[in-house]
């Protein structure tokens, strides 16, 4: 009988492991996080199982659901945790040799409490441990951005900070409109009493948690801090930032709105298709600065803010096809940003400069580096055999599926933005490849450690493209299990 | 007035949220929105209080067993703002420290100086 809350448990106890070893050996603290996250990852995949017939429903301290916190370990939930064990290990690996400077062993205690935040709010049942655990990831994005301690940093972090704090407190307010309205904190609890999504009383506490969550999760007016925060971190905590963090805000937002607010499209209220809009304007409009950058760090912060804006396009049109591409969408950007950060870490690594052109020739100096490039940006545009494709491919069908107007104008909107987003990629690789470039480079791979989470994420974004299946019937059922409310209920109530 | 009487807990932790929020918004002095901050947490922390209080309530402890039934107030909510004060020293403590980094870096506080990262 594997328990859910040891995904939780056992990363945290690491984390406060780490502070305590690295007083006995400075180096001993970088080869710690791997092994939580490995076995993040198989008790994750020893769940599924038990999850995919019935979500497996822990009620801490024995009391009733209802009175304690709990954690749902249903389809999405493990489907999350597993991915963000399994991107964090890779991204582990890989910064056993990449971090070296400062104080590392910080560096990694952050890293696994980042990690333990996302899974946290992947898993729990109760809207203010949401809120616990929300904080503990952002608090420790918040210090692992200002990490490097430079100039850009500095600034990044602190307005990442502000604007994060801001969000939180909205959020928090919304918490506490909800308790006073219905005297529970059991999402569950709150959604049986919760009738219509419509009334003023419940509209106000609804904005305001959707527009605390979305600055996490990068929603159009409320990312400001995500170009700078991404692009000015480390690689290794942009990977995470980009491929992790988003992802869970934008989760928190889509359990919130199906789960506890049963918005649904055909219902007397629009905020769906508000939603809808926010995504693809959230799309151009990271798309269209992405293609003005010649930073590329910063492209690919705007690029992910675009990736956001669709996903969150394909979760609002709330049908199961269209959430479904949604979470796809979802598991492939996360695959491909962090894949895309981890080497582009390595190429400036070498060229000592950020700028696109400074970029020119590494195709042949660093021939593997540049391919895992080139894949993981090829999967982000969505061509065939990569992972990309059959995530957009699923969301332009469910769009098309909703016979909804409105929806296939989006949908129109979100092919320009993939366009745009060819753009630029393609810009980029031909700098890689067709430039002749600074000679002086040199002719040198990157350290085994590295390139093995850059194969593995190659692997897999080749694999998952050519066959869709091996992951779509999971995709499947946590698309049914994010829009049943009342199986949700159910469960978690007895 | 009655509406002040009864709602005066609201209407404080509202005016604290708004004033916070203006705070962070106008002042470009890196300190004083760092303040505004501390001034938003401070009237979420009183308004879910408010959200839990019962005039004449008592705490909710039961220490004698012939106490019996009388006005209590709901132990929730103050269990939530524990949590949140702890999490709003740390942010603040974060901001604080990225403040003095900040200075050291640019030599001022002043946002409007501070613009080598922009859109």
């Amino acid at each position: 009988m594997v328990n859910p809350v040891l995904l939780i448990v056992v990363p945290l106890g690491f984390a406060f492991l780490i502070p305590i070893l690295s007083l006995l050996s400075k180096k001993i603290a970088k080869y710690i996080p791997p092994i939580p996250l490995c076995f993040n990852i198989v008790v994750s995949l020893l769940l599924l199982p038990r999850a995919l017939e019935n979500p497996v429903v822990v009620s801490i301290g024995g009391w009733q659901p209802g009175f304690s916190i709990n954690l749902v370990a249903g389809p999405v939930g493990i489907l999350l945790s597993a991915i963000v064990a399994f991107v964090g290990l890779l991204v582990s690996i890989y910064a056993v040799d990449y971090i070296r400077e400062g104080a590392t062993d910080r560096y990694h205690m952050l890293f696994l409490l980042l990690l333990t935040g996302a899974t946290g709010v992947v898993l729990t049942g109760d809207i203010f441990n949401l809120f616990v655990f929300f904080e503990i990831l952002c608090i420790s994005s918040y210090a692992l951005v200002a990490y490097a301690g430079d100039k850009a940093g500095i600034e990044s972090a602190v307005k990442y900070l502000i604007q994060g704090a801001v969000g939180s407190s909205l959020l928090l307010i919304g918490i506490g409109l909800l308790y006073g309205l219905f005297g529970t904190l059991n999402m569950a609890d709150i959604a049986k009493a919760l009738q219509s999504p419509t009334s003023l009383p419940v509209f106000v506490p609804m904005a305001l948690i959707i527009s605390g969550l979305g600055v996490e999760a990068a929603m159009f007016p409320l990312n400001g801090w995500l170009p700078d925060a991404h692009s000015s971190a480390p690689s290794p905590v942009s990977a995470i930032l980009s491929g992790i963090a988003i992802e869970v805000g934008l989760y928190a937002i889509a359990r919130v709105v199906f789960t506890i607010f049963g918005l649904s499209i055909d219902s007397t209220s629009n905020f769906l298709m508000f939603l809808a809009v926010l995504g693809i304007l959230t799309l151009l409009v990271g798309e269209m600065c992405a293609l003005g950058q010649n930073n590329i760090k910063r492209m690919l912060a705007y690029s992910s803010i675009g990736q956001m804006g669709l996903i969150l396009f394909a979760l609002a049109m709330a049908s199961s096809y269209a959430v479904a591409g949604g979470l796809f969408q979802l598991v492939s950007h996360t695959l491909a940003k962090a894949l895309l950060f981890l080497t582009v870490g390595y190429m400036t690594y070498r060229t000592h400069s950020l700028d696109i052109s400074a970029l020119a020739g590494i195709g042949k100096r660093m021939p593997i580096t540049s391919l895992a490039f080139t894949i993981g940006a090829f999967s982000l545009i969505g061509l065939p055999p990569f992972a990309g494709f059959p995530s957009k491919l699923l969301i332009v069908r469910a769009a098309l599926a909703t016979k909804e107007c409105l929806f296939f104008v989006l949908i129109g909107g979100a092919l320009l933005g993939t366009v745009i987003e060819a753009a630029y990629f393609f810009r980029v690789v031909q700098v890689l490849y067709f430039k002749d470039g600074n000679t002086n480079i040199a002719r040198k791979q990157v350290p085994a450690v590295a390139l093995i989470p850059i194969v593995i994420f190659v692997i897999l974004i080749v694999g998952i493209g050519i066959y869709p299946k091996f992951i779509t019937g999971l995709l499947n059922s946590a698309a049914a299990e994010l829009l049943n409310r009342v199986d949700y209920i159910r469960n978690v109530l007895g | 007035m009655t509406f002040l009487e009864n709602y005066v807990f609201y209407v404080g932790a509202f005016g604290l949220v708004l004033i916070g929020l203006f705070t962070i918004l106008v002042k470009r002095n890196l300190i004083k929105a760092i303040v505004g901050l501390a001034i938003l947490d401070t009237g979420v922390n009183l308004f879910l209080i408010s959200v839990g209080y019962l005039a004449r309530g008592t705490a909710p402890i039961y220490t004698r067993a012939e106490q019996g039934a009388q006005p209590m107030v709901d132990p929730v909510p103050q269990a939530l703002v524990l949590t949140a004060i702890v999490i709003g020293v740390a942010v603040l403590a974060l901001a604080l420290a990225l403040a003095i980094r900040l200075y050291r870096h640019y030599g001022t506080l002043d946002l409007r100086k501070i613009t080598e990262q922009r859109w």
